[in-house]
């Protein structure tokens, strides 16, 4: 039986608050279900004690999701759209971020943000954005961005039992995206990548939605004789260079892809860290594919010009392996 | 002046090995980009190859005559204002993966036709230069001393042995009822008797039967040297399986003992010979040996003799066979036995009656315990 992205998301988390009294969920209208429907049904189950809506003041919010972790409960915070996150970040990269450390680990802040991110067509410049970039640069926020319904499953599932601050990702796009979850299937540890397909000529490194676009590109360069290795880093922070370097030492060819810009991403980070610790392993330029540097228009046919998708992750492939490209329009 | 390499480019869908067949220009004449500059020829005809740049053509390297394939370096051009030089002055373009190979091989750089944008040397380039496979095999670990004396002796077996089989059913129905007859008069603390011993004591009878098998080939079949040198005794080695190989032991006059003193002698020396505490003669100067895969084993099989011996059997799993007895079909425990026979040594013939003698004796009742 195949589930929605959004269905394993609202499994998970009413298996959460089942499993531990502590797990309460915050956020704007997520007691009506939040604006993608994602915790439906969940406050008539659980209460409206530990199915909280609240003001649309997400500095507000994330203030008050923040002490209730300190205090000992295990908040799961929705931030509607990682746009607004911005009013949210002097509490996550002041405070959130930094108990921790400052209380000599005398605290800790068991806290879940989850909050949607990327362009699902036509949400405007405002409500399109993926802003992950700014929080890997943050020492205390564990970042983490699932490719898949069941991978999300696991990985929030391992957020919430984590005891850190995690910011939790998911892309609107994939909303819809239908997958089988396998019954009592390990949950997969925060800090380590998954390889989404097997190969031997370039490895695509992609997280989110990403990696959809990563394995229809590998599918395209099979096609065509190019076996490409497709990892799905699952989480931005930390980040699992181990199976980065395993893979690039074997094909000796790298590319990042993600769909936030590509200017200051998370892909310029992965770059410079093959650079530095696989230099004697790269056999051509390691490429990044991401957004070209523009606000996301509202008009769906600029959008999708503006996104990368599989077209450019074959170009960029080609590339990388020195060869014509043909497939430019 | 930057340096622009010109290469052999991709015409047509499978050219990928060229012939060249003449060059329009000398070394030192100017050439323009896109005026063709050498003719090769492909599977299918022959092609013109343009200029890659505007510039002096100063060096060729692959003359007429000689072969080249999709993207090889083929010449030198320098140019004016050209936009990339796989060669700076003295630095070659290379990545460093490509770099590190050729320094680990010591190979210079400047020997390969770089393929990769802008002749840049990559790893395909260097691992084509000093013939490597595209991803090198792991580096297998060396042999062990007895994998090494074991393949010596069946590399030497294979190739200098002409070896033939015959192969025979035995029953075991007389044999199981004895076993257990001798089981129970054994003394106590006596070894148990195993289908092994059974086996040892009746090829040794066999043998003493027929000398003529009981015997190894030494000398060059070419020579006046040849000999086929008759044993006194049955000396006969029993090959045991042991982790990543085999062990021989050889056990002597087998003619002499009953069967209990074979099992002792068998144990003793299979044991010592799990501890690597064989003397040099437990292993050697056998004329035969027996190899009993066990109740895990195959149906059958066929051995490889292992030399200077000159003749193996191989025990197939014992197994309860339907067969046709007296007009009547019956089921019997059973196992084939494969002998494998050096023909320098005998003939099918007489291969074929020690086989039934072999059979006959352990078919029959006639056994001696002590």
């Amino acid at each position: 039986m195949q589930h929605t992205f959004i269905e394993i998301l609202r499994r998970a988390l009413d298996e959460e608050l089942a499993r531990d009294p502590a797990v309460h969920l915050l956020g704007e209208d997520v007691a009506a279900g939040g604006a993608f429907g994602v915790t439906r049904g969940l406050a008539q189950k659980h209460g409206s004690t530990r199915v909280r809506n609240t003001p649309i003041s997400e500095a507000a919010i994330t203030g008050l999701a923040t002490g209730a972790a300190l205090c000992g409960l295990k908040p799961v915070l929705e931030i509607m759209f990682i746009d607004f996150a911005t009013l949210s970040m002097d509490c996550l990269v002041n405070q959130t971020a930094k108990y921790r450390y400052m209380s000599g680990g005398q605290l800790a802040v068991p806290l879940v943000v989850r909050t949607q991110a990327g362009a699902a067509g036509g949400a405007a410049a405002q409500h399109s954005q993926s802003l992950e970039a700014w929080f890997i640069h943050v020492p205390g926020l564990i970042v983490v961005a699932p490719s898949t319904p069941a991978e999300a499953y696991g990985l929030l599932k391992s957020a919430i039992r984590l005891g850190e601050p995690v910011l939790f990702i998911e892309h609107k796009r994939l909303y819809t995206m239908k997958e089988e979850l396998a019954e009592g299937a390990e949950l997969p540890p925060i800090g380590r990548s998954r390889i989404a397909r097997a190969g031997t000529d370039v490895t695509v490194i992609a997280y989110s939605a990403m990696v959809q676009s990563a394995l229809e590109a590998a599918q395209k360069l099979a096609d065509a004789g190019i076996s490409a290795e497709v990892i799905d880093l699952r989480t931005l922070v930390p980040l699992d260079m181990a199976t980065i370097a395993a893979s690039v030492s074997k094909t000796h060819r790298a590319l990042i892809a993600h769909e936030a810009v590509r200017n200051g991403g998370v892909g310029a980070e992965i770059a410079a860290r093959i650079g530095a610790e696989l230099f004697d392993e790269l056999d051509a330029p390691v490429l990044r594919v991401g957004c070209g540097f523009a606000p996301i228009p509202f008009a769906p046919e600029l959008e999708r010009a503006l996104l990368p998708g599989s077209a450019d992750l074959v170009r960029a492939v080609r590339r990388i392996m020195g060869l014509a490209d043909k497939t430019r329009e | 002046m930057p340096l622009v390499a010109q290469k052999i480019p991709k015409v047509g869908l499978v050219m990928e090995d060229v012939k060249i067949v003449r060059w329009f220009k000398n070394v030192g004449d100017h050439v323009a980009a896109g005026e063709p500059l050498l003719e090769v020829e492909t599977e299918k005809s022959v092609v013109e190859i343009e200029a890659a740049a505007t510039g002096r053509l100063t060096q060729i390297l692959v003359q007429v005559d000689s072969r080249a394939v999709v993207g090889d370096r083929v010449a030198w051009i320098e140019a004016a204002g050209a936009p990339v030089a796989a060669r700076d002055g003295e630095r070659i373009r290379s990545t460093p993966v490509a770099r590190k190979l050729a320094a680990e091989r010591g190979i210079d750089l400047g020997g390969i036709a770089g393929t990769g944008p802008g002749g840049r040397v990559q790893l395909d380039d260097v691992q084509r230069a000093i013939g490597a496979p595209r991803t090198p095999a792991p580096a297998a670990p060396a042999l062990s001393p007895m994998r090494r004396a074991l393949a010596r002796a069946m590399t030497t077996s294979h190739a200098t042995i002409p070896q033939f089989t015959v192969a025979r059913s035995v029953d075991w129905t007389e044999l199981q009822f004895l076993g257990r007859e001798f089981g129970a008069r054994l003394a106590d603390g006596a070894p148990r008797l195993s289908v092994n011993d059974f086996l040892l004591l009746a090829v040794a009878r066999a043998l003493m039967e027929f000398p003529a098998l009981n015997a190894t080939f030494s000398g060059d079949p070419d020579s006046d040297d040849a000999r086929i040198v008759q044993a006194s005794g049955a000396h006969i080695g029993l090959v045991v399986a042991i982790d990543n190989g085999l062990l021989v032991p050889v056990i002597h006059d087998v003619e002499r003992f009953g069967l209990a003193e074979i099992a002792r002698r068998r144990l003793d020396c299979v044991e010592r010979g799990l501890k690597g505490r064989l003397k040099r003669e437990e292993v050697d100067g056998a004329t035969f040996s027996i190899s009993n895969l066990g109740a895990q084993g195959p149906d059958r099989f066929t051995a490889i003799i292992n030399p200077p011996q000159s003749a193996i059997l191989a025990v197939g799993r014992l197994r309860d066979c339907v067969v046709p007895r007296d007009g009547a079909i019956v089921v019997r425990p059973q196992s084939d036995l494969t002998l494998t026979v050096d023909h320098r040594v005998a003939d099918g013939r007489l291969a074929s009656q020690f086989l039934a003698r072999l059979i006959a004796i352990l078919e029959s009742r006639d056994w001696r315990l002590e």
